[in-house]
């Protein structure tokens, strides 16, 4: 049956060629939507690491007139570069920093205060490496104060987060994400590792060693897909001059605060730190507008790939319908020598579904290079194969519709007025 | 010829209206979605008020420390364009802004969220403002420090209710301003005109910016005619090459003077340590989503294309029997198809008309004002020729390789 399906599809290759084009097309439009889909739906279901309810972010300029907006991509070794300490005045910028913090926990809607670089769903990113044993780990940073894990809700799941026990330690003090324990100490215990390697040759800077392992901190938010992060300790009253004040406070406030909350705590840090300018929103809001931003292409292609899916729909419809009046001789035949007319629409959906596979058939050739290449590292291969699955249902579904329309037409024809024809 | 062609075109295009109706849709949504994306592509690069002079305008808009181990990418700083950027031959007037920051005002409890933009006085002499009211601020008001501030429509509208504004006060990130001017929206992706208030640049809380080489501000070089811009960029560049670094780690430091254009491009396609910008990188993608966005409906044309002519065999045996050549048939089913195109490209344009006033009015992207103007006209137009060659041409050379007799005895395959 198959192999006689294949022959007549053989038969009509010009015409067929192009119409497994189109399909091909389809199919590969519909997984690119539906692997973007399932990849946020799949982001979705993990844990977040936060808490985002009562949660404020305030965000301070400390001179510049504009937003600088500043990316600075280090190498590995750059840390062992050998630097003079230049005072920049980052010591007093820290105790004003926690000035500001001390005047927003007196007032009475506050939980707890905590400063940070980086803040959940913020646009500012800091990316870092660290190679152990050969391996290149690339992760997320942020450098943040004893009172975050507290503010923020985060999950401490072993160890400890950093604490006043770190002063005077002879380490970097490190806490990492579950992920990225698992990457770099497969097979131990990290409490107490060290993370990077002393290499011979190396100045000798203070290593980074693991007090904490928190569950997660997704800073992208649902939708992003989850990353190896690493938070450094910042101390504000630390005596090191190199070490820059943060640019961040996160604050918890008392549930069923409301949004005059802010202009009270804006005021109150503006009449403290004239000289710097402030914003403050609370989380569920910057949740909200990053929502936005990353659903917004997802709809964009979800309503573009529905419009070109119908036109291809109607378009393949069309054409199986002329396809059918060409054939009639054919068709009449067929049913003058026996055939019924569930034969003759078996075979006419039959030879659309051999079609649909061959260009399935290329279209997952296609498709699996993705994964195998590793083009978008962050998408797993079960996102890809969920989402080819899916596209693979609906093409059949569609393919197999346009094809059952036209092969009811077939159905009207009469033998013995199709073989007058000839 | 041509009229007994268009006449025919005419005739054919209602003969099987299904098929018509289903060509149509496709065309006309392929050119909605094409004219919207150049339309939005036209809104962030194309010059447009107050960017009237954008032609003859170079910015600067990056500056890239880079070192043995390390790459710093940022803006550059006042003093990188007070500094160098003056006084090169060729460039009439240099304006400094810094980049928007959003401040905060608060007005019988509810807060005002406005992105406040530092001028300098010559960047109302670099772009072309229509003020609704009053006046920009002039040397003497940024040499003085006054806190005058130019808003837009908006912003009026949100502190005072609407006109008229001038002469009077309002407050933003804690700092008192009176109103001189007020100013049309412009679209937040305009990365050179955008705001709501525009302020003089010695307003800002601190003039540590002016010590500052890296940083916050983006430079407007307004050239006499473009053919300068070589010579300038090459200034600047010898120029900047002469600039102090901050620190003994960095080795070199660019700031090119460039379009908007090639600034995006560098940004997505240039290496880690390249400095040349790649703006034809850009196009290239820009071109090929594009093609490959319309490959689909092209297929799907094509092959209704094909199954209409295989429809009309008959009539082609006839056409070919009675001596019409090859070149013929084809220039007359091009002209067809070119006919059902234009027609499905003027649906399309309302449509693409509809949706920009759709998307416009979603504030989707705030103060954007999305148009069909005569610059996206023409591109539309030529998409839909384009597309009509592209969907119309092979088709038409089956067509006219179709054998006389078998076409006539109405057996073709």
């Amino acid at each position: 049956m198959t192999r006689h399906l294949l022959k007549l599809v053989w038969n009509r290759k010009r015409s067929n060629v192009l119409i497994a084009v189109e399909i091909l097309l389809s199919f590969i439009v519909l997984v690119g939507v539906t692997t973007l889909a399932v990849f946020y739906v799949d982001n979705y279901r993990k844990p977040l690491g936060y808490d985002v309810e009562n949660i404020w972010t305030i965000s301070f300029e400390k001179h510049a007139p504009g937003r600088s907006s500043v990316t600075i991509e280090s190498g590995p070794e750059d840390a062992a570069a050998a630097r003079k300490p230049v005072d920049r005045g980052f010591v007093g910028q820290r105790a004003r920093v926690a000035q500001l913090m001390m005047s927003l926990r007196d007032m009475p809607e506050v939980e707890s205060v905590a400063a940070a670089f980086v803040t959940p769903y913020s646009s500012n990113t800091w990316n870092s490496d660290i190679e152990v044993g050969g391996k290149h780990h690339r992760y997320g940073f942020n450098a943040a104060t004893d009172d975050f894990a507290r503010t923020l809700g985060l999950e401490v799941t072993r160890g400890r987060w950093f604490s006043r026990d770190d002063d005077g330690a002879a380490w970097t003090p490190v806490v990492l994400n579950e992920r990225l324990a698992r990457e770099v100490f497969p097979d131990k215990d990290p409490i107490g590792q060290f993370v990077d390697e002393q290499r011979p040759g190396d100045s000798q800077g203070p290593r980074m060693r693991v007090v904490g392992v928190i569950r997660e901190f997704r800073k992208d938010g649902e939708y992003a897909a989850p990353e190896n992060f690493l938070f450094n300790r910042n101390r504000l009253d630390d005596p090191d001059v190199e070490v820059q004040p943060p640019n961040e406070i996160v604050v918890r406030v008392k549930p069923g605060t409301t949004a005059a909350f802010e202009e009270k705590a804006i005021t109150r840090l503006r009449s403290a730190e004239p000289e710097w300018t402030f914003q403050a929103e609370p989380l569920t809001q910057s949740r909200e507008t990053s929502h936005r931003l990353w659903l917004a292409p997802l709809s964009a292609a979800a309503v573009i790939s529905v419009f070109l899916l119908v036109m291809v729909a109607m378009g393949l419809n069309g054409v199986l319908w002329l396809h059918v009046t060409q054939r009639t001789r054919e068709i009449g035949l067929r049913r003058a020598k026996g055939a019924t007319i569930v034969n003759i629409q078996r075979q006419l959906v039959g030879e659309v579904v051999v079609l649909t596979s061959i260009a399935c058939l290329v279209g997952v050739v296609i498709i699996v290079q993705f994964p195998l290449l590793d083009v978008f590292s962050a998408v797993s291969p079960m996102v890809y194969g969920v989402s080819v699955a899916i596209s693979l249902v609906c093409i059949y579904l569609l393919s197999m519709a346009c094809a059952w329309v036209p092969s009811r037409l077939a159905s009207a024809i009469q033998p013995a007025e199709a073989l007058r024809y000839e | 010829m041509l009229k007994s062609y268009l006449k025919l075109a005419w005739k054919v295009l209602w003969r099987p209206k299904f098929f018509t109706a289903i060509s149509l849709f496709g065309i006309c949504f392929t050119l909605v979605v094409l004219m919207v994306a150049s339309s939005v592509l036209d809104h962030v690069f194309a010059p447009q008020a107050p960017e009237v002079r954008q032609g003859r305008t170079l910015g600067m808009f990056r500056a890239r420390m880079t070192g043995e181990h390390s790459t710093s990418t940022s803006m550059p700083g006042y003093q990188l364009i007070d500094r160098y950027a003056r006084g090169i031959p060729g460039v009439e007037r240099v304006a400094a802004f810094a980049m928007p920051q959003t401040v905060y005002s608060y007005k019988d409890g509810q807060r005002i969220k406005s992105l406040i933009k530092r001028t300098d006085a010559e960047y109302w002499r670099v772009l072309d403002f229509q003020f609704l009211e009053g006046g920009p601020f002039t040397d003497q008001d940024v040499a003085n420090g006054a806190f005058v501030a130019v808003i837009n429509a908006t912003t009026r509208d949100r502190f005072f209710g609407g006109p008229p504004a001038v002469g009077r006060t309002f407050e933003a990130d804690g700092l008192h301003f009176r109103v001189i001017g007020v100013v049309p929206d412009v679209g937040i992706l305009r990365l050179v005109a955008n705001g709501d208030i525009y302020a003089p640049l010695t307003t800002a809380k601190t003039d540590a910016y002016r010590r500052e080489l890296l940083g916050g501000f983006g430079g407007l070089l307004l050239a006499r005619s473009t053919a300068d811009f070589p010579s300038i960029k090459a200034e600047l560049e010898s120029r900047v090459r002469t600039a102090p670094l901050p620190g003994k780690e960095w080795t070199k430091l660019i700031a090119p003077a460039e379009s908007l254009f090639d600034f995006l491009a560098g940004n997505l396609f240039s290496g880690r340590n390249e400095d040349r910008s790649h703006p034809e990188r850009l196009w290239a993608v820009i071109i090929a989503a594009m093609l490959l966005f319309s490959t689909l409906p092209a297929v799907n044309l094509i092959n209704l294309n094909m199954s209409r002519i295989m429809e009309r065999a008959s009539e082609i045996g006839v056409r070919k029997a009675f001596g019409a050549s090859s070149r013929t048939l084809v220039s007359q089913f091009i002209v067809e198809n070119l006919v059902l195109t234009l027609i499905g490209g003027a649906a399309g344009f309302v449509l693409s008309a509809l949706v920009l006033r759709a998307l416009t009015a979603s504030g989707l992207i705030p103060y954007a004002h999305f148009a069909l103007n005569y610059r996206v006209f023409g591109y539309g137009l030529g998409l839909a020729l384009f597309f009509g060659l592209l969907s119309g041409v092979y088709p038409a050379w089956r067509m006219s390789r179709l054998d006389p007799v078998q076409a006539l005895k109405g057996a073709s395959r």
